[in-house]
């Protein structure tokens, strides 16, 4: 079952007609964007600052409405049903604000009852990313931006919701709290909830998410199961001989070459066993393959206007495979 | 209208709710008290420069009769300040600056309707300027008491009164939110809010002083609010349905434009 679809999803901002003579333009922010999120998956969505991220997670939760285009998230549509979207989703806007005056607990208390529903992560949360009852009680104001971000986790899914929509969740934690968060989200996958987090931070998508979509200047460019977008990418490949260098020219999947005395490096892309068949002999003393990092595959999305066209067309193919 | 909304700006505005209730309670004593010192003497200078009486009555209000004092207590920039508290700053920080700190959009994020948090809001400020109004007329009360001239008033008008001062500080609360949601940020919200407040003081308070201009005083919201002739007279019933009139148009005003607008990601 799908937790959110979107359909042409757009949003277009003019700039505005005052003072009068002002040139009116209007800003792009989200154009077409036609993805699917299954239910029990965790979703990353990437790109850059001002890609279109933020953009999206406000019109799935109503705070914004689409220029045009629509979706559906938990089966409600997001211009009629946004109270019972938002009844059933916990969210994590990015840079969250808090209520100074209140405590950590206070905060808690007011945003959990906002749900009208009980809370029953909060105590398995609290614990986990250590949060003290000591440090709970005191004046969110006295909050580094690190106990912030705890709390707006915490708020998030303390009511158990069936869809997470985290903007950059990780932002401000220490890598001690983040792979508290990682495991976090592990275990709602496990317990069939969905999550759709935006970042840009490569490395968690990559650890975290099944499926990525990636987005650049309001338009998606890449949508692909992590594990497919890193295995069509190209790993790097660094050996030393003791002896003639082997011969790969014209072996499957193998590009860039570059050799020296003693040395070898080259690009290798899909399927290692061609390579592995074309160097068998050669007399190599260590070999390096380097494993696909998502982040070469990001910055190759973002590196020229073609890759990203032809990752659009992957992207559409990939959508219209899922149809059928 | 929301209860968790509801209890949560309770909690927010208890102390300041408690600082105007007691600083409108000590003004509302203040008036009577002049009026006992300074009004009869005030009434005899007058009688013998007749020139001046119209120059004595700021906004309204005068000093040589007890109504008149009153008067001039309700249209004085201290109590309007003092009211402003919740009739002014409350709705712009609540939508506007609420949504400039980004606070808005972790409660708007959860069910809670856009109209319902507004209505909360509204009713809220109308349960404060309740409050901070009868505390105002309590102290007037106390004081007439104590300085012997609550014989002067009708208690029975007091409702009425109330009622007036209320329907006042609605209409300009309501006023003060149509443009709370009509903007991103709290400067525009209050600029506007300012201009058309402190532009119906000036014509109120021009018109009152200066016969040839005393048509502007139907421009202003402060015209009609007139404690002297509900003193003297009971209800104002033209005065409360314009009051109401003006407030409930900008209630449908923010009703309609709060949920249609886009609540773009805090600056």
């Amino acid at each position: 079952m799908a937790v959110i679809e979107t359909h042409g999803l757009s949003k277009h901002y003019g700039t505005g007609r005052f003072p009068p003579g002002r040139r009116h333009e209007t800003v792009r922010a989200l154009h077409e964007l036609t993805v699917s999120v299954e239910e029990g998956e965790i979703f990353g969505f990437l790109g850059p600052n001002g890609a279109g991220k933020t953009t999206t997670i406000r019109l799935l939760l109503g705070l914004i409405h689409p220029t045009s285009g629509g979706a559906r998230v938990l089966d409600h549509d997001i211009s009629g049903g946004s109270l019972a979207i938002r009844a059933a989703t916990g969210y994590l806007p990015g840079g969250i604000a808090l209520y100074d005056t209140l405590t950590g607990e206070q905060t808690l208390d007011y945003l959990g009852s906002l749900y009208g529903r009980p809370t029953p992560l909060r105590g398995e949360l609290t614990d986990r990313l250590e949060m003290s009852a000591r440090t709970l009680r005191r004046p969110v104001r006295d909050y580094s931006r690190g106990m912030r971000q705890k709390i707006g986790i915490i708020q998030a899914l303390q009511h158990d919701p069936e869809l997470a929509i985290l903007d950059e969740p990780t932002e401000g934690l220490d890598p001690l709290m983040q792979h508290a968060f990682y495991d976090l989200l592990d275990e709602r996958r496990k317990a069939g909830r969905t999550v759709f987090f935006s970042s840009h931070v490569l490395s968690e998508v990559e650890r975290l998410c099944d499926r990525v979509a990636i987005i650049r200047a309001g338009e998606m460019v890449a949508l692909s199961n992590v594990a497919d977008l890193l295995a069509h990418r190209k790993r790097h490949v660094e050996m030393r001989l003791d002896g003639a260098p082997p011969t790969l020219d014209g072996v499957a999947g193998v590009s860039n070459i570059v050799t020296r005395p003693g040395h070898l490096s080259c690009e290798l892309e899909g399927d290692v066993r061609p390579f592995l068949a074309a160097i068998s002999g050669a007399a190599i003393t260590d070999l390096t393959i380097e494993p696909a990092r998502l982040e070469e595959a990001f910055l190759e999305y973002y590196a020229d206007e073609d890759a990203a066209e032809v990752a659009a067309a992957a992207a559409a193919a990939h959508l219209a495979d899922a149809a059928r | 209208m929301n209860a968790t909304v509801f209890r949560q700006v309770l909690r927010q505005q208890r102390l300041r709710l408690l600082v105007v209730v007691v600083a409108l309670t000590a003004w509302g004593t203040l008036m009577p008290i002049v009026y006992s010192s300074i009004g009869p003497q005030m009434a005899s200078i007058i009688k013998q420069f007749p020139a001046f009486e119209q120059m004595a009555h700021f906004g309204g209000g005068d000093l040589f009769s007890l109504p008149g004092t009153i008067s001039l207590g309700f249209i004085h920039p201290i109590a309007i300040a003092l009211l402003a508290v919740f009739a002014i700053a409350l709705p712009l920080s609540g939508v506007a600056g609420e949504r400039q700190r980004g606070t808005l959009e972790i409660v708007l994020a959860r069910p809670v309707s856009r109209r319902s948090y507004y209505v909360t809001l509204q009713v809220a400020v109308i349960l404060f300027i309740g409050l901070a109004m009868a505390a105002t007329l309590v102290g007037t009360v106390l004081a007439c008491s104590a300085v012997n001239v609550i014989d002067q008033l009708n208690l029975a008008t007091f409702p009425a009164l109330w009622l007036n001062g209320v329907l006042l500080y609605f209409a300009i609360a309501a006023i003060a939110f149509a443009a709370s949601v009509s903007f991103d940020r709290m400067g525009p919200a209050a600029g506007v809010t300012l201009v058309i407040v402190l532009v119906a003081y000036f014509l109120q308070i021009i018109g009152s002083l200066w016969p040839d201009a005393a048509w502007l005083q139907a421009y202003s919201l402060f015209h009609y609010l007139q404690p002297d002739l509900i003193l003297a007279g009971g209800l104002q019933v033209f005065d409360c349905v314009l009051l109401l009139v003006v407030g409930s148009i900008a209630v449908v005003y923010a009703l309609i434009v709060f949920p249609r607008r886009d609540l773009a990601a805090p600056t």
